[in-house]
């Protein structure tokens, strides 16, 4: 389990790092979705395989194909690498994001209990319970963002169809 | 029960375990290869059969004799095949992404392993027996859309290019009807779990009566094809089904006449094989999740588990076999046409007729709701296929055909 963890987070590290220092866009996409998959592992291995698949379902097979959907309409498709993506100012730039990270994260940390093993031995979720939760108490926000996103796909299909017939 | 050949399987399988009691990790290992192994060597061999199996029928459709040198009936010739590309010369293009281009094969062929392991195979026969069995199938399924665009990206080549465009588009466009119509399955059968969902389609109340007629025909009344919604269902999961695999008549990514062969130009040899191979054990998982969610899975009279499923995986090949030797290519434009003003709207209709079909079974019970559902449920069907084909005609021209670049 601890081997996985850490073989998994460094992958996502890895993968993070990567999206923001390689000056191809296209491996910088593919970078991006390497994070992800390490992440839909590392969700595997806290027993959430719902979050899991939906992590491959939506981040990897919607999110990345979106973004490389994006890059294919631009010229960037070729993979010529940019030159311009690292600034002279990028240090400051890190030392306020690192800085604004530790202020969140520290505190969360320290305040945080680790008495999450004697709590997992009896958790066993399951895809059920998740539906039965989200169907009973949530039921009415389901519902309402089910028929906006049915109303999104009708609206979608309906301004494409509009528009080639003109 | 009749699954014998399942349990004397799971019995082998938990004898083999077995003999390695003293030594736990030696166990472990030998428990992932027996859940493994075995499945990814007999899909490999239906790969090698079903090659023969589309040359031949396609010969047969075309009134040639097809491969018949090698072998009996040439049924060697994939075995022929295979040498022959592992010899070959493998040529990567000078300009071309060398780690994308030796990626993708590999990215494709991941996927398409992983999912064959949520295909039930039998009673209890799954590699990956996971509660949400279906959703993780169509998650990774969305993964191949990914591998082809690295490999008509990495290429450098401007079909290559082409084909992997072509290839997203298509595949987004029919991953919706194809969720949107096994939505209704998972929604009747109230579970995400594959062996769930084809002891739903099981009539629990016959097989128990002991009368061997209901006992054979409970096997078979309850699939969900034969409910109206599950009827209309299954043309949209096959059809959408054949698009995801980039099977004919939806082969636009790899058209040879127009692409030459889109993302796959620039491979040769042995990636070329991988990707062929990685294509069809697509296909076959793809065919083997339509079977799980309306032909009843591996429930079937006299030889119910393996032994049915392995006749309905193949069955459903031999139909996309019959669909590449009859039917023409698309064009484009109404390649996402179909996907977005056809099928959806009628898939998103379909899920309405299936609850109502639902809720109607528990008030007017099973046999008045059956003949009922069966009338009402095709005419609104029926009635919304005419309307929105009527709606997407395109404009009729009148007069004469003006060519630009003939005289």
């Amino acid at each position: 389990m601890t081997v996985a963890f850490y073989i998994l987070a460094a992958i996502a590290v890895l993968g993070a790092v990567m999206a923001i220092a390689l000056r191809n866009v296209v491996h910088a996409v593919f970078s991006v979705l390497l994070f992800f998959s390490a992440l839909a592992g590392l969700f595997i291995l806290l027993l959430a395989e719902f979050i899991a698949a939906v992590q491959i379902l939506v981040y990897i097979g919607s999110v990345g194909i979106l973004m490389l959907f994006a890059i294919m309409l631009t010229t960037k498709v070729t993979g010529d690498p940019t030159h311009n993506l690292l600034s002279r100012g990028w240090a400051w730039g890190a030392l306020v994001a690192g800085a604004l990270l530790l202020a969140f994260l520290v505190p969360l940390i320290t305040q945080t209990q680790s008495e999450t093993i004697s709590k997992l031995s009896n958790f066993n979720p399951s895809v059920k319970d998740l539906g039965m939760i989200l169907m009973d108490p949530y039921f009415a926000s389901m519902g309402v963002i089910a028929l906006l996103l049915t109303a999104g796909l009708i609206a979608a299909v309906v301004a494409a169809s509009s528009a080639s017939e003109e | 029960m009749n699954n014998f050949i399942d349990y004397k399987l799971i019995e082998l399988g938990q004898w083999a375990v077995g003999l390695f009691n003293d030594y736990p990790v030696v166990q472990i290992l030998v428990h992932l290869l027996l859940a493994t192994l075995p499945l990814a060597l007999a899909f490999m061999a239906a790969f090698g059969f079903s090659t023969w199996l589309e040359r031949k029928g396609l010969a047969r459709i075309q009134n040639r004799p097809g491969p018949n040198r090698v072998g009996i009936f040439g049924l060697l010739q994939p075995l022929a095949d295979g040498i022959k590309m592992l010899l070959k010369e493998d040529i990567v293009p000078d300009r071309s992404d060398k780690l994308f281009h030796l990626l993708a094969p590999v990215m494709l062929m991941v996927p398409a392993f992983i999912a064959i392991g949520f295909l039930p195979l039998g009673d209890g026969l799954m590699s990956l027996p996971l509660d949400s069995a279906i959703l993780f199938f169509f998650a990774v399924g969305s993964l191949n859309t990914i591998a082809v665009f690295m490999a008509g990206w990495s290429s450098r080549n401007k079909y290559s290019l082409l084909g992997g465009m072509r290839a997203v588009a298509q595949m987004i466009s029919y991953e919706i009807p194809l969720v949107l119509s096994a939505v209704t399955v998972i929604m009747i059968a109230g579970s995400l779990s594959a062996q769930e969902i084809v002891a739903s389609q099981q009539i629990e109340s016959w097989l128990a009566s002991g009368n061997l007629v209901k006992e054979f025909f409970g096997q078979i009344l309850g699939w969900h094809i034969f409910k109206p919604w599950g009827f209309a269902g299954f043309i949209f999961f096959f059809v959408a089904a054949l698009a995801e695999a980039n099977r004919s008549p939806f082969d636009l990514p790899e058209a040879d006449s127009e692409i030459i062969a889109g993302h796959l130009t620039e491979y040769s040899g042995f990636k070329y094989a991988i990707f062929f191979m990685a294509e069809y054990i697509s296909a076959f998982a793809i065919s083997g999740i339509a079977v799980t969610l309306f032909l009843g899975g591996w429930s079937g009279p006299v030889i119910a588990g393996l032994p049915w499923f392995i006749i309905k995986i193949f069955s459903l090949f031999a139909v996309m076999i019959w669909i590449r030797g009859t039917l023409p290519r698309l064009r484009v434009d109404q390649l996402m046409g179909y996907a977005w003003k056809f099928l959806l709207p009628l898939a998103i209709l379909n899920i309405f007729v299936a609850g109502f079909y639902y809720f109607s079974e528990q008030q007017f019970g099973g046999l008045t709701t059956f003949i009922g559902g069966w009338i009402i449920g095709f005419a609104i069907l029926q009635t919304a296929a005419k309307g929105l084909s009527r709606l997407n005609k395109s404009p009729t021209i009148n007069g004469k055909r003006v060519y630009q670049l003939v005289e």
